[in-house]
């Protein structure tokens, strides 16, 4: 019996610039930042060519313009992302019935008992990469482990256009190899206290116990640290949906206390899962937020309005207003996170309205925006535009990930 | 100061001093009650700066003078002391409570009277009298149906109107509208038209007794209500409340008569299997009757048919149920119409034979999936 788990990560490669390359050949081989180009505007994704002068997402555009100051800057086109994004996922769909999206550009394939379908992992993972490069001509980098947080760790190993494999129980081995600085979900802050603990590879990580951890390090990111050092999963994508919900979320390259910029992030956000939400023609009843802080505490907030939420600037009123009620300006920040909850099957509220809203016209207007890029035009709405300024870090799509938290969280009704 | 009262007349208008002052916080001077002894009359005033009270009692005046003691705390000390004359004394900025011929010794700290915020005042040429049943009833008519979203803070009050023949009351969250238009048999002072916050109502109805007049002043920001020796006010919301008058139906297609009580009690056993967060109730009107019915829960479903006068075509209405039942609830007479256009449109609820009042309800969605 060929049971056990296989999990696929699938990553597209500089997803957001890799299309731009795709579409304006005069791109390809140059140095592509996506972004805004306001003064406080942040670098999106950006080409392979522009990551060898050290420019990387969320990095400040002016930062990454005095890195490289021969990039070509061009503004994100969500819309069109978007849509590839769906095209891509559809091949995946095709390979697995369980995947899991976890962002615009990131996805877990459940590969577990498909041997006889595919073949060995590797052969199944070529083809998979084989079927994206004929039908969109983009690259993806995979990685296959037995679990998601192996498999995640393994597409990263060889990007661009990779492919990597960690067999069972070669798990150590393969987080030996990786190495502390590179370990997913350490980050410099955590790096320097181990340091401190004259802690710098994994071997010695996992010298120290998990109650010395715990106490070094607190309850959460103790444990993490104890389980991602052995290559066990922490469980950072273990959400089991209860009802369905579409959210996204981003984990930041270094942690952001700027409170224009995670508006900007929630702003973006907001956008991309009501677009999803009116694809899938739900209405949510409840938005809710996730922050995770620099060291690992993770809070979940939600809020259930009276009204009915018909409009993108109405999620972001909301999860603006709900990030502050936990998050004070200036206080780091790795991850965001966005999601519409307790959804409903429906294009209108259920509950009719006696007063015409504007929202509701907003909503109108996201569903033309929406028909009219489906029949392959590309169209973005002035808000979009006024408001968008690119996707910062790792951008984290969700489906029905509405416990994808880790134990530690906190939810909030307020 | 000093002076002698009741204690069961001082503990009256103690408890109602009590929803005027600020719960917050007790070393504010706005947690605190004035008490002005003058002439042999104990005036009692709160504040918290939004809504005030000032009720005027009779006591004898042995000293006079003012004070202000922690209205929280000089309830709960009237409650416990027996019944009789009680002495009550300010020395040392403490005011001292002794039941008279009782070893009972109470000293409550004070705040000078000189820091209590002035109360406010309208102007004598405002106030006009209005029947406390008229108001209260026009209250009870329409406050059940406002908006507790403080983000739609200017549905969070009762919208008054003055028209020449008649006062207006108007009540909206967005889905559902009461509306009462009552006829005034005595010419009442114009005012502007205004949002008063659902507070100051349910005050009114906590105090007033149903009979007599109230004395109302209302102006651009302010609403004071006089009555029974007592003067209360309150600031009104400030903001645009929706244009009420364009979602009322002009008219109806069907109409359908049903007994209020039949309906309340149908109301109770299904809405028990009604969901929780929707609460849709799905009603089938057919000339035979009408069917309540719940979705299909976890729990299960329930369903009931109740008489109905209908000559129209079957129709199946999903709403609130909790729209039906707050109107039907104070309705008065027998029976009630039901009367629609179709299951996307508002309905309409008013008693049988007409009266002042209606309410407009939005349905919800007919169907969920």
């Amino acid at each position: 019996m060929d049971q056990e788990p296989i999990f696929f990560h699938v990553d597209m490669d500089a997803f957001f610039a890799a299309v731009e390359q795709r579409d304006h050949p005069e791109y390809r081989g140059k140095c592509l930042i996506v972004g805004g180009t306001g003064p406080r505007s942040v670098a999106s994704t950006c080409s392979y060519e522009a990551r060898k002068f050290g420019v990387h997402s969320a990095m400040p555009m002016t930062q990454a313009l005095r890195l490289c100051p021969q990039a070509i800057v061009v503004h994100g086109d969500m819309a069109k992302y978007h849509k590839v994004s769906r095209q891509i996922m559809g091949i995946f769909e095709q390979f697995s019935p369980d995947i899991v999206q976890v962002s615009i550009d990131e996805a877990f394939l459940d590969m577990t008992g498909t041997r006889r379908l595919y073949g060995l992992p590797r052969d199944a993972a070529m083809l998979l990469k084989r079927r994206v490069k004929e039908e969109t001509q983009l690259t993806i980098s995979v990685g296959i482990g037995p679990s998601k947080f192996i498999a995640k760790l393994a597409s990263d190993y060889r990007k661009p256009d990779g492919l990597c494999r960690v067999s069972p129980g070669r798990e150590t081995e393969f987080v030996d190899a990786i190495g502390l600085k590179k370990l997913w979900g350490i980050g410099k802050s955590t790096l320097d206290a181990l340091a401190r603990h004259h802690v710098s590879t994994t071997a010695q990580l996992r010298e120290i116990s998990l109650d010395t951890l715990r106490r070094l390090f607190g309850q959460a990111q103790g444990e993490y640290l104890y389980k991602v050092c052995r290559g066990i999963d922490p469980g950072i994508y273990s959400g089991e949906a209860k009802s369905h919900s579409i959210s996204s979320e981003q984990t930041f390259p270094v942690d952001i206390g700027d409170e224009d910029i995670l508006s900007q992030c929630l702003l973006q956000m907001s956008h991309e899962i009501l677009a999803r939400s009116l694809e899938e023609q739900v209405m949510a009843r409840t938005v809710g937020v996730k922050i995770r802080f620099s060291d690992f505490t993770t809070i979940s907030v939600q809020k259930t309005p009276t009204f009915p939420l018909y409009s993108a600037e109405q999620v972001y009123e909301l999860a603006k207003e709900l990030l502050l009620s936990k998050w004070k300006p200036g206080i780091p920040i790795r991850l965001l996170g966005v999601g519409l909850y307790q959804t409903y099957k429906g294009d209108a509220p259920m509950q009719e309205e006696l007063f015409e809203d504007i929202s509701k016209k907003q909503r109108e207007i996201e569903k033309v925006v929406l028909k009219l890029n489906s029949k392959g035009r590309e169209v973005l709405k002035a808000t979009n535009m006024g408001g968008y300024v690119p996707s910062v870090g790792k951008r984290q799509k969700r489906e029905g990930g509405a416990k994808g938290m880790s134990p530690s969280d906190v939810v909030e009704d307020p | 100061m000093k002076f002698v009262c009741e204690k069961n007349n001082l503990l009256k208008e103690i408890t109602l001093a009590l929803d005027f002052t600020s719960q917050r916080n007790s070393l504010s001077i706005v947690s605190n009650v004035l008490l002005e002894n003058y002439d042999d009359k104990l005036t009692i005033k709160a504040t918290d700066q939004k809504i005030g009270f000032s009720a005027e009692i009779q006591v004898k005046t042995v000293e006079a003078g003012s004070t202000t003691v922690f209205c929280d705390k000089l309830l709960g000390v009237l409650r416990t002391l027996p019944d009789g004359d009680v002495q009550f004394e300010e020395k040392d900025m403490k005011l001292v409570i002794r039941p008279i011929g009782q070893t009972i010794d109470f000293q409550l700290r004070t705040i000078e009277a000189d820091k209590f915020p002035q109360l406010q005042i309208a102007d004598e040429s405002k106030y006009f009298s209005i029947p406390q049943s008229d108001f209260m009833e026009m209250i009870n008519q329409t406050i059940f149906a406002i908006s507790e979203d403080e983000t739609r803070y200017f549905m969070n009050g009762v919208f008054f109107e003055h028209a020449p023949d008649c006062l207006t009351m108007v009540a909206t969250d967005g889905r559902r509208l009461s509306i009462i238009r009552r006829k005034m048999m005595e010419q009442t002072a114009q005012f502007p038209s205004v949002i008063i916050p659902a507070k100051f109502l349910n005050l009114v109805k906590k105090m007033g007794t149903g009979e007599g007049t109230f004395e109302l002043a209302v102006t651009e920001t302010m609403i004071f209500a006089r009555f029974e020796g007592h003067c209360i006010y309150s600031t009104l919301i400030n903001g645009q409340f929706p244009n009420y008058k364009r979602v009322i139906p002009e008219s109806q297609s069907f109409s359908c008569r049903v007994s209020i009580q039949e309906m309340l009690d149908a109301l109770k056993r299904v809405s028990l299997f009604v969901e929780n967060k929707s609460k849709r109730l799905i009603m089938d009107i057919e000339s035979t009757g009408i069917m309540l019915s719940s979705e299909e829960s976890d729990f299960g479903a329930a369903k009931e048919i109740i008489p109905c006068e209908y000559e129209g075509e079957p129709c199946k209405l999903s709403l609130n149920y909790t729209y039906l039942l707050s109107p039907l609830r104070v309705m008065e007479g027998d029976h009630f119409f039901l009367q629609f256009s179709g299951p996307t449109k508002a309905m309409t609820v008013k008693p049988d034979p007409e009266r002042d009042y209606f309410h407009i309800v939005m349905p919800m969605q007919p169907q969920s999936n």
